[in-house]
């Protein structure tokens, strides 16, 4: 086990060198400067200067400020230098405003998983009963009706849904159930009692979770049905029930036991697509979390702290793989630790 | 509003506009025409009595200011904020638009030969520490703007011509210059103080001038040793965390600037102009910078009145804010806001050279009628850069018409017809046949401008002229504009209506070059000439005169097919008294106060 697990540790390095390679170039190489948008998208695009020689001016604070911010150099040597930094847990200084990267993700990172955990949970105890259900009794009313309905949701794209929700329940013109965005309310402060600040908190993540799950009961509520009915045709349900097992022993324990099997792996796929999914959702519900800060790097080319980020979501979801084979060879004794021995 | 530093209203004179959304609070003014008219009478009672302290004003903020240093942030958003924490040596009054002095005590004298300002200070002046405000910090505050590696490119480019700046006495400053410029007025009274003693702590600028700094490369290797540790201080240690002379005060910055949530000002005891809202000192005790990244979420906010006041899109001021109850809690305000959007003519393509063809595609551009159904009415018409509102504005330009006929005439004596019967117009040129074909790009995410861009590429089409549209990535415009590697464009100017324009960067033959602001390369020797001696007149009735035929030129020229102004929209809860709209299409929160039986926050 311990050898499987090391092999499989080692394993990550070079797939996160290849990723984060990749990833690097990819954003070197799109069109756009971050030095071009500082000086010229910005003021320095339209003032009106005193001098004449406004230009050249502005082409030397350009090279300046490329040679300052190591953007000279070639996509190989910068990477190099990346990586050297990344190697002392330093992912660099943010390009728009001079703060160490890792300051303005360190207080962002725990809402983004905080949402994707929580998200996640709700995902799971909601989807695994309703594909048992759906088992057992394929076919029944329940079966047909949580079926459509969960594909109907499926359906709908979570930007349009959020924005309803927003415009109905957050206090437009219908209901003012919830806050219309954030994390806290205008009036928070640190001296309310914990179940003040926690009923705060959970009324201003209630939608945005929501949104977030939307989608993805259906894909895990029919993966747990058609493993729960592959496993109901196996011969030793079969036999489980010639011998007279209840009935919810049967579907509980020995089928139930062995369809969780498929679902642990899914969770690897799951957890990275709530993080990126997390752009879209943050935004709406200005939710200061990683997405938000992603997207708005990417538009201001803002190169260590996208590469940070993406540094970041690479790790987190090699990882999740890497949780998930290690989980999956645990719960099923039929995948081996070492090589198979010939 | 007072509160954008004057550089600000600079620079936004000619900022290339990337979108032109609202979420500038400026708004209309027109004697309040278009205010809320609710169906049910307003609810608050009072008469617009006495102002009294107290309340908050929560103000929306589409995105995070992301860097609060004064003079190396580089955003709308942080100048806003910066505004209440920095005011400046000279305001402009938004009625006459005139200079009045702030932190200075009156107007600057200025030398025969106009290259000396000399500013006397106000004596009673105090940073929010307690610690008085002199001259020393004025020297400072440019010594840091011209600090060739202090991160503050943009501002420093406004500065270019500060020859150096001495303490004559405590609260007295002397500016020298290197080149006389109108504006110098405007520019130099838009300095806002910041404090030597809290941004260089170790004094490390000491004994180092202005021009020593102008001349960086003749530095004495110890003083630039000092001057690089104070710049890389500066850039780093200072960013969330102003202190200055304002009314209002970031106290804790750790506890009042939450990324992604809010920045929270507080009102301070010692502001030295206390109880005179003119002078930059309101009557709410705070002002709150409300993050919301989306304007549905922010209308509802507003409707649940988390938020005091925020700008409006166009469908949300038609459509979602007209039934009773928003009109019972909220104001609507629509005013001119300063900008235009275009269409430009990259004449170093042959085309478009030719003024007949440039004045003929612009009878094709029906610009009512662009107002009136792609903006929904809420856009006026353009005919010239500079802002209607202004006194330089020449109101004399009629409306260009469009005319279809008259653009087929024109053409045609241009030479361009369709010989060959495929529908398109063509032409020899050096004997080949070319057809009139051009591509119209722009950037990406902005609805309006493409649907400005697929209307008149149908009215082009319907013209026998081959066009197309190509909506493409900012900062690929961006380079694609720079380099003339395009054949017509759909952008945006702003252009304040506080500051007296200067179309030079815009307008000069000498800026189209690569990077310039002429990046369709107009260049026409009268306005040349004109645009130079404007920059040197220091008589507004003589400066009106130069522009006003400037204008006239640009009116025949047609180098931009100027398209149309919107209008800046917003809302404002009903619960505030004293708000003012000004010609210039902006307010100034510091007048705006609440009755103290409608305060909402204390």
């Amino acid at each position: 086990m311990l050898a499987y697990v090391l092999r499989r540790l080692l394993l990550l390095v070079p797939t996160f060198f290849a990723i984060t390679f990749i990833g690097f170039a990819i954003i070197h190489l799109a069109p756009g400067d971050p030095v071009e948008l500082y000086l010229s998208g910005g003021l320095a695009a339209g003032q009106s200067g005193i001098s004449t020689q406004r230009l050249a001016d502005i082409e030397k604070a350009k090279v300046q400020l490329r040679h300052e911010l190591g953007l000279d150099r070639s996509i190989p040597v910068q990477y190099a230098h990346w990586v050297g930094r990344l190697a002392r847990a330093d992912f660099g200084i943010s390009l728009k405003d001079r703060q160490p990267v890792w300051d303005k993700i360190r207080p962002r990172l725990p809402v983004t998983i905080a949402i994707s955990l929580i998200s996640l949970v709700i995902m799971y105890v909601i989807a695994i009963p309703l594909g048992i259900y759906s088992a057992v009794r394929p076919g029944s009313g329940f079966d047909q009706l949580s079926t459509a309905l969960i594909f109907m949701l499926y359906s709908l794209p979570s930007f349009w849904v959020g924005v309803l929700l927003i415009v109905y329940f957050c206090g437009g013109d219908y209901f003012a159930w919830f806050p219309p965005g954030g994390l806290r309310s205008l009036e928070y402060s640190a001296d309310w009692p914990l179940a003040r600040r926690l009923a705060d908190l959970a009324i201003h993540l209630a939608l945005p979770i929501f949104v977030t799950t939307l989608g993805s009961y259906t894909e895990l509520s029919r993966y747990m049905r058609s493993a729960m009915l592959e496993n109901a045709r196996q011969d030793f349900i079969r036999t489980a029930r010639a011998k007279g097992v209840p009935e919810r022993t049967v579907v509980l324990k020995h089928m139930l036991r062995n369809s969780l099997i498929a679902m642990v792996t899914i969770v690897a796929g799951v957890l990275p697509g709530l993080i990126g999914g997390s752009v879209i959702i943050e935004k709406m519900f200005s939710i200061p979390g990683i997405g938000q800060l992603g997207y708005q790097a990417v538009l201001a080319r803002d190169y260590p702290v996208v590469l940070a980020l993406f540094a970041t979501s690479s790790f987190l979801t090699l990882l999740g793989i890497l949780l998930a084979d290690l989980a999956l060879a645990l719960v099923d004794p039929r995948i081996s630790f070492g090589k198979a021995k010939a | 509003m007072l509160r954008v530093r004057i550089v600000r209203a600079l620079a936004c004179t000619l900022g290339l506009l990337a979108c032109d959304g609202p979420g500038e609070h400026k708004a209309p003014a027109p004697a309040a025409g278009e205010s809320p008219a609710p169906s049910t009478p307003a609810t608050s009672p009072e008469s617009p009595g006495t102002p009294v302290r107290g309340d908050w004003l929560v103000v929306h903020s589409l995105a995070d200011p992301e860097n609060l240093n004064p003079l190396t942030s580089n955003d709308a958003g942080a100048s806003q904020v910066l505004g209440w924490i920095f005011p400046s040596l000279v305001r402009i009054d938004q009625n006459t638009l005139a200079l009045e002095p702030l932190i200075a005590r009156e107007l600057p004298e200025v030398s025969a030969d106009r290259l000396t300002y000399t500013y006397r200070l106000r004596d009673d002046v105090t940073f929010s520490d307690g610690k008085p405000l002199t001259a020393e910090d004025v020297v400072f505050t440019l010594k840091a703007i011209r600090h060739p590696t202090v991160n503050a490119a943009p501002q420093r480019n406004y500065y270019n011509s500060v020859a150096n700046a001495e303490v004559v006495d405590p609260h007295t400053v002397k500016i020298s210059l290197g080149e006389v410029y109108f504006l110098n007025d405007w520019q130099l009274g838009g300095i806002s103080p910041i404090p030597r003693h809290y941004y260089d702590p170790e004094n490390l600028l000491d004994g180092i001038s202005v021009a020593g700094l102008n001349h960086w490369d003749e530095l004495e290797p110890a003083k630039k040793a000092r001057a690089e540790r104070f710049a890389k201080a500066f850039n780093e240690s200072f960013n969330r965390s102003p202190m200055g002379p304002g009314a209002l005060v970031l106290e804790d910055p750790a506890r009042d600037y939450v990324t992604g949530e809010k920045i929270e000002l507080r009102h301070r005891d010692g502001y030295f102009a206390a109880g005179e809202p003119l002078l930059g000192d309101p009557w709410v005790d705070r002002v709150v910078y409300r993050v919301i990244n989306d304007f549905d979420a922010a209308l509802a906010a507003r409707k649940a009145g988390a938020v005091d006041f925020m700008g409006l899109r166009p469908v949300q001021y038609l459509k979602q804010t007209n039934d009773p109850r928003f009109g019972e809690q909220s104001v609507k305000h629509v005013d001119r806001a300063g900008s235009y959007t275009y269409l430009g003519w990259n004449q170093k393509r042959a085309i478009f050279s030719d003024k007949r063809v440039r004045q003929a595609l612009s009878h094709l551009v029906d610009k009512r009628n662009v107002c009136d159904k792609l903006l929904l009415g809420l856009a006026d018409p353009v005919e010239s850069p500079i802002y209607p509102g202004r006194p330089e504005f020449n109101s004399a330009l009629p409306p260009w018409s469009f005319d279809p006929a008259k653009a087929k005439a024109l053409l045609a004596e241009a030479g361009w017809t369709d010989s060959d019967g495929d529908g398109i117009l063509d032409k020899e040129v050096d004997g080949a046949r070319v057809r009139l074909s051009f591509e119209i790009v722009s950037n990406s995410g902005n609805d309006d401008r493409r649907n400005l861009g697929l209307v008149v590429v149908d009215e082009f089409k319907r013209a026998g002229i081959d066009a197309s549209f190509r909506s493409i990535d900012w900062s690929i415009l961006l380079e694609k504009v720079k380099s003339f590697d395009y054949d017509a464009v759909i952008l945006g100017w702003t252009n304040s209506g506080t500051v007296p324009p200067d179309l030079f960067q815009i307008w000069h033959s000498s800026q189209a070059v690569p990077g310039g602001s002429n990046h369709i390369s107009f260049a026409n020797a009268e306005v040349d000439g004109l645009l130079e001696a404007y920059r040197v007149e220091f008589d507004a009735a003589k400066r009106k005169q130069m522009y006003d035929r400037v204008q006239e030129i640009l009116y025949d020229e047609q180098p931009y097919t100027w398209v149309y102004a919107p209008k800046s929209l917003s809302a404002y809860d009903r619960r505030f008294q004293g708000v003012t709209w000004y010609p210039t299409g902006s307010t100034q929160e510091t007048e705006w106060w609440v009755p103290v039986a409608s305060q909402k926050y204390r």
